[in-house]
Order: C-alpha cells, then structure tokens, then sequence
C-alpha cells in the first residue's frame, strides 16, 4: 500500500510504501524529571549574590556554574540525571578573552584616529564615539554569535550516563545567518518570522548532539506560515483595539480629573501612598489591557511555534512531542518576566524552578536510544566559554 | 586507566555493601543496573542482573564528582575516567564512604535550606549594608586619596567633551583676576592643589566643578551678574564643591551604586532600567546633599577673607525673580539641587565686606570673552590679541 501523505514529517518525501512487516519501533513514552527544591535552589542563589557584592561582580563565573550544576543534576531522562562539568574559571578565562579583543579593536580603533582623523577631525566624532558607534553595529551579530558558542559550551560541558553532548557548525556562520535573516524580518515587518524562527532553529537543533547521536531536525517554515499569517492580522487588530480604548480611556480621565499641572507634578515629585495607589492602578489597567489583548495572541503563536518545533526534531530512533498550552506559555513569558522584574531579580531561582518544571510537565519524549550505540565523542569542546554571552547578551543561567 | 579489567583477582576480604545502582563505562551510553562491592582496596562492580563484574576501581584513584549541595547524587568515578558510578540512596551512598575514607563527601548530610536561606540572606543583607556604608563614607576618605595627576586628567577629558564646538574666552587680565579669587578662597580652605577656573563664552547661566579642581564658568553668568559679589558667590560656592572633593566623591559613589545594582540584579536588561532609576534617585540625592555643602563651605569662605559674602544668596534671588515658580522645589526628590528658597534661606549673609575684586579686575574679568558686557562703550583696542579661541581638536 502506498502513502503519500505529508502528514508524518519523519517520513521520505513523497509516496512510500507501508512496511507492515516490519518491528514497531519501540516508542514507549516518558517525561524528563526534575525533582529540586526550591529552598535549596535560594540558598545556592543567595550566597551567589553575597559573593558577588563582595567581589564587585568577579564571582559570577562561579556562582553561575554551581547553579548549573544543581540545575542539571536535578534533571533526569530515562532515569539518568544529567550532569554539569563547566568550570567557574573557564568563564573567567573567555570573559578575559573576550575583553582583551575589545581591547585589542579600541586599539584599532584609536590607532586609526591618531593616525588619519586627528589632523582632519569630524565634528562629534571622537575616538570614543567611534568606538561606541562601532560596537554598537557588531553588538547584534556578536550577541547571536554569543548564544552559539555559549550553546556549544552548555552542552559541551553537559552529560548525560557520562557522555558528553556538543554542538557542531560554525558559531560566525551562526551569527551571520541570524543577522540576516533578523535584518529582513525587520525590513519585511515581521512577515518573515516563521522563516527566521525554523531557519534559526535547525542549525541549534540539528548540529547537537549526545555524544555521537545526532539530533535532526525536519521543520520547515512553509508548514506554519497559515497559522502565523492569522496570528499576524490578529495581533494587529488587537493592537488597534487595545490603542483605541487606551485612547478613550486617557481622553476620559483627563477631562474627569480636572487636575492643576502642579498638583500632577507634587503628586510624583513627592511621593506619597496617593502616588502609590494611582501607578499600582495605571500599572494594573495597562497590565490587564495587554494581559487580555496582545499577549494571550503572542503566546497562543508562541505555544504552537513550539509545539512545531519540539515535534520536528529527533534523536535517533527517539522522538519528541510536547503539548504545551497558550496559558502555560503565558506563565512561561509573561509571569516569569514580571516575577523577575518586579522582584529586581530575587526572582530568578523562582523562574528557573519554574522552567524545568515546566519542561519536566510538557515535553514528551517517546523511545529510548540504544545506549551502547552512542560512543563517547573524541573532542572536548572549547576550553573556555561565554565570554561574548557575558559582553553583548544579557541571559539567565 | 583506572578501570581494571574484569578477570582481575578479588580484593581480601571484602566488606559487603549491597546495592543497587546505575555504571556508566564513560565509552558508550550504556546504562547498567549494577551491583557494588566495596574494601579497602578496590570497588567491584558488577551487573545486577547476571553477577558479571564490568569493573574494578582501586580505592586510591577514586573520587567523588560534586558536592551534596550542589549535586542530587554526586557520582563516584576513577580519577581522568568518563566511567561514573551513581548511588541514588543516600543510606547506601553513607555505607560505602563508611567503607571508603575517600568517599567521605558521599555521606556528607544535604545542607538544610531553611539554614542556608537564613544564613546566606542574612550574610547578602550585611554586605549590602557594609557595601553601601564604604561606598556612603569610604568615598569621603579615598576622594582626597586619589592622585591629583588622574583627578586633572579626568576633569580635562570632561572639560573638552563638555565644551566641544564652544569658543573659549581668553582674556588674559579676566582669567588672572578669577584665578586669583579661586585659589585664594581654595587656600582660605587650606586646600593643596591649585585651581583653574575657564571661561566658555555664552550659556547657560551656570558653573561647574570638574574632578581635578577644574572649574568652568559660562560667560552669560558674568553678565547676567547684578555685580561682582555675584560672581564671587559662584565661584565660592564652586570652590566648596572642589574643597569638598565633590566631583570625585560623585563618581565614586555612582560607581559604588552601580557596581552593587549590577551585582545584585545580574545584569538582567529590564531590571538594569528600573535600577538605574533608582541610582539616577541616590545620585540626586547625593547631588542636593553636596549642593548644600558647597553653599554653606562657600559663604565661609568669603566671610574667611572678610569678601561680600551676600553674592551667593542674591544671585539665587535673581534666579528666583525670572523663574515663576521654584523649579527644583516642583521637581522634589528628582531635583539634583536643593528648593531655591531653601538656598536662599541658607546662604542670607549681610552685604558687609571689602569686594571680592578691584574695579580693574571686574571690568576685566566682564572682558573676558573679548567684549565689554553690557557696556557699549568698552571696546577692545586692534592690538589686542583675540580673546576667544575653540578648543583645540582632541
């Protein structure tokens, strides 16, 4: 009998025929596990952020690395938890990196201004403005180069039943590759995004592996493109809406207050618990206008995206599949945001419970590898790593 | 290798620790349910299910991977091998560091975190509170410190930044008499450095004091002075900021800030905006404590030298006069100086004294920038040399 069906994106392309014959793979399925306390999670946290003040900021490579280290220790696949091997100092060592090429481009830099610029000077271009200008052109494809190589250093110093995992291809192709495709998805208002978001995902997908068991990746932006042109015009209706009733809303308030200037202006020069009230109202309206408008469309688009994408990779024989929904997305997104920001940080340990749990709940992943088929890697990845995470990108843990 | 083959000799007499437990051969990702046997010698691993010895580990070349703080289970491995062994019990895990000494840190009890949470919160709460008490009064003590050389260099850096694009006034006699005033009122303070005062010609009405006890006074406020115990006010109170060490002592401690919001917020980029609101807060609080110093330091200055010291507190009024209402007072706590008013009150002295320059002195300081302010009469003669120049390119 033959299928042709683009239903199955592990299938061949095309017409096949049905092997009824053949053994059902074994697709028996299981959830990761993730059994930390969030108690123990805050003392690690709490004397990470002590030790940082007391060393001015020089101990996060440290601080960063034993919460990995419990993180990861307390996730666990098919039985066998996952360990973390990075060391403290081999951030240290690509933060110093990192610095010492910036230190090495001002040099450049400088370089070109005493030698061309100083006799002839541009008004308002100083050696310190073209530096600035400067990294602030490269900041964007350093930053995406920084979240691959970072990925490669995560992963390289992850293992799971002893086993190193990493990530191949090239993190400059990687940098160069978002920077594109983020330039004409912005050029394009955003109509691109599937495009950037599939085609952003299979290099940090496909190039990972355990050891020597590849991960692959079959998605392809054409399959979601419907779904995200709907999520495109709705998103934009809903902006209207939200702006035309922000707009009735302002326009009443200010013709009902019949409020003196001064008194608007003592009301936040000297704050008082009336100040108060009025931000944590004009705080709470805004919050549940886009609460209830924009951002239960965003997360419905960015629960599907992905769903799409969790169920387009593999890993071998093991397949994955996660069912997560629009509000568990929503908590992802949005609570975990206003947890972190609105707690000036103390919240991270929070957001980060919170995120394995979530992954321990929603992804699915349905098969087991064959063990002794996966050979220990002969490399061992970077020798430092994040420097250009820790310069041009602000990330968590 | 650590690993030693499976056919090898059994240790003498082995002490049974029964167990069930995961091996990894550190080659392929392999997980075996074995069985461990442990003695002071060697560590012998077998498979659970058949009894097959797939390793043997010599006590001395084990150790443990981790910390019970940090890791679920820390696993046991021979020392440079990609073979783990992993107890997930913790009473069998306490059995075998019994048997193994090396394995002291398996049987190590998991850290309470009630305990933690109190001692680490209490620990972050006194180094905040240390942090910010060096960084509130450290900054008083280590300003003075910091060498004069760095302080000028970094005022110049600020001063060119600052006046890139303006002509500076350059009239000799002008800068000799407000030079003179500066430094007699910095010695009157018994400070050590010498001052410098520059002229840019035009506005705003204002002065500054950069680090390095430069100071910068913008031709608009010599003429818009009603006289020149105007003048002198200003320039007393600029010298209460440079005595004071202001400048340095403002760096330090936004740096201070900074470097304890960064640590404490770890650099997440929506947070860094609200943090810096509130350092952008402490550094105008800082501002409009520094502001009342330098008023008070300024008039005892001018009453030290026995100068018309009325200067300081007139030319608030002035300002007062043109403004409607008292703009630092409307901005509160994000005003970098204090209420007006509240200067004036402070700063009141009677108009007694001797004047804070001679005729010759005024007139020329007026001149500075190359022309008579507010007399069409004065004019510079052609020999004269010019009187402004724009600052060199940097």
């Amino acid at each position: 009998m033959l299928h042709c069906s683009n239903e199955r994106p592990w299938a061949p392309r095309g017409c096949v025929t049905d092997v009824s014959a053949a053994p059902a793979p074994d697709l028996t399925p299981s959830r990761p596990v993730y059994d930390g306390s969030l108690g123990e999670l805050y003392g690690i946290y709490l004397r990470h952020l002590a030790l940082m003040v007391l060393t001015l900021g020089w101990s996060r490579f440290w601080g960063r690395t034993r919460l990995r280290r419990y993180l990861w220790s307390h996730l666990s696949i098919l039985g066998d938890r996952f360990e973390y091997r990075g060391r403290g100092r081999e951030l240290l060592f690509g933060f110093l990196f990192v610095l010492v090429l910036l230190a090495l481009w001002f040099g450049l830099i400088w370089a070109l201004w005493y030698f061309r610029l100083r006799e002839h000077p541009v008004p308002g271009l100083s050696v310190t403005n073209m530096f600035s200008v400067s990294l602030a052109l490269l900041g964007l494809p350093l930053a995406f180069v920084g979240q691959y190589a970072g990925l490669r250093y995560k992963l390289t110093r992850t293992r799971w039943r002893g086993i190193r995992a990493g990530l191949d291809g090239s993190a400059w192709g990687y940098g160069m590759r978002a920077t594109f495709l983020t330039f004409i998805n912005a050029m394009t208002g955003q109509l691109m995004l599937p495009l950037v978001s599939v085609g952003l995902a299979r290099p940090r997908i496909a190039n990972a592996r355990v050891g020597t068991l590849h991960f692959d990746f079959a998605g392809r932006a054409g399959d979601i493109y419907g779904r995200y042109i709907g999520y495109y015009f709705l998103n934009i209706l809903m902006w209207v809406v939200a702006i035309a009733v922000v707009a009735v809303a302002i326009g009443g308030t200010f013709s009902d207050l019949d409020t003196k200037s001064e008194e608007f202006t003592k009301l936040f020069s000297e704050p008082s618990l009336r100040t108060l009230v009025l931000a944590a109202a004009i705080g709470f309206a805004a919050y549940l206008l886009f609460g209830l408008l924009i951002l239960p469309v965003r997360c419905w688009w960015q629960a599907y995206l992905f769903r799409y994408l969790v169920s387009r990779t593999r890993a071998g024989n093991v397949l994955f599949a996660s069912a997560i929904s629009t509000w568990q997305m929503w908590g992802f997104l949005v609570l975990n945001y206003l947890i972190v920001v609105l707690t000036l940080g103390l919240g991270w340990p929070l957001v980060m419970h919170r995120t394995l749990r979530l992954v321990a709940q929603e992804l699915w992943i349905y098969g087991a590898p064959n063990g002794a088929s996966i050979q220990q890697p002969a490399d061992h990845g970077p020798g430092y790593g994040e420097g250009l995470l820790d310069m041009f990108d602000v990330t968590g843990f | 290798m650590a690993v030693l083959p499976t056919n090898a000799n059994p240790a003498p007499s082995p002490i049974q620790v029964p167990m069930r437990t995961r091996y990894y051969d550190g080659v392929t990702a392999e997980a075996l349910d074995v069985r461990v046997r442990a003695s002071t010698i060697d560590l012998t691993i077998s498979r659970a299910d058949n009894s097959t010895v797939v390793a043997r580990w010599p006590v001395t070349d084990l150790i443990v991977l981790g910390d019970t703080e940090h890791e679920a289970v820390p696993a046991v491995a021979p020392r440079g091998s990609d073979a783990r062994l992993v107890i997930e019990d913790p009473e069998q895990r306490r059995q075998l560091a019994q048997t193994v000494p090396a394995l002291e840190r398996l049987a190590r009890p998991r850290p309470s975190a009630g305990g933690r949470i109190a001692l680490f919160g209490s620990a972050l709460v006194i180094v905040i509170g240390l942090f910010w008490g060096g960084v509130e009064y450290g900054s008083e003590a280590v300003a003075p410190l910091v060498p004069h050389v760095l302080q000028a260099k970094l005022g110049e850096a600020v001063r060119d930044e600052l006046v890139d694009g303006k002509e500076m006034c350059l009239g000799n006699a002008g800068l000799v008499a407000i030079n003179r005033l500066a430094n007699d009122l910095g010695k009157a303070a018994g400070h050590p450095h010498k001052i410098t005062v520059n002229v840019v010609k035009g506005g705003p009405v204002n002065a500054f004091t950069l680090p390095g006890d430069i100071l910068v006074f913008y031709s608009d406020l010599i003429t818009q002075a009603k006289d020149s115990s105007q003048v002198a006010g200003v320039l007393a109170h600029e010298i209460g900021h440079a005595v004071h060490y202001h400048p340095i002592k403002g760096l330090t401690r936004q740096f201070g800030v900074d470097v304890l919001l960064h640590s404490l917020t770890g650099g997440f980029s929506d947070i860094g905006t609200l943090t810096s609101g509130g350092g952008l807060l402490l550094a105008l609080r800082n501002g409009r404590a520094f502001e009342r110093e330098a008023d008070a330091t300024g008039v005892e200055l001018l009453e030290k030298l026995g100068v018309r010291a009325d200067g300081v507190a007139s030319f608030f009024e002035q300002l007062m006069g043109k403004e409607t209402s008292d703009a630092a007072k409307m901005l509160g706590m994000w005003s970098s100086h204090p209420p007006t008013a509240e200067r004036i009150l402070a700063t009141k002295r009677p108009s007694t004294g001797r004047p804070a320059f001679t005729e010759a002195e005024w007139a020329a300081l007026r001149s500075v920038c190359g022309e008579t302010l507010r007399d069409p009469s004065s004019t510079r003669t052609p020999k004269d040399p010019p009187t402004t120049v724009r600052p060199r390119p940097r």
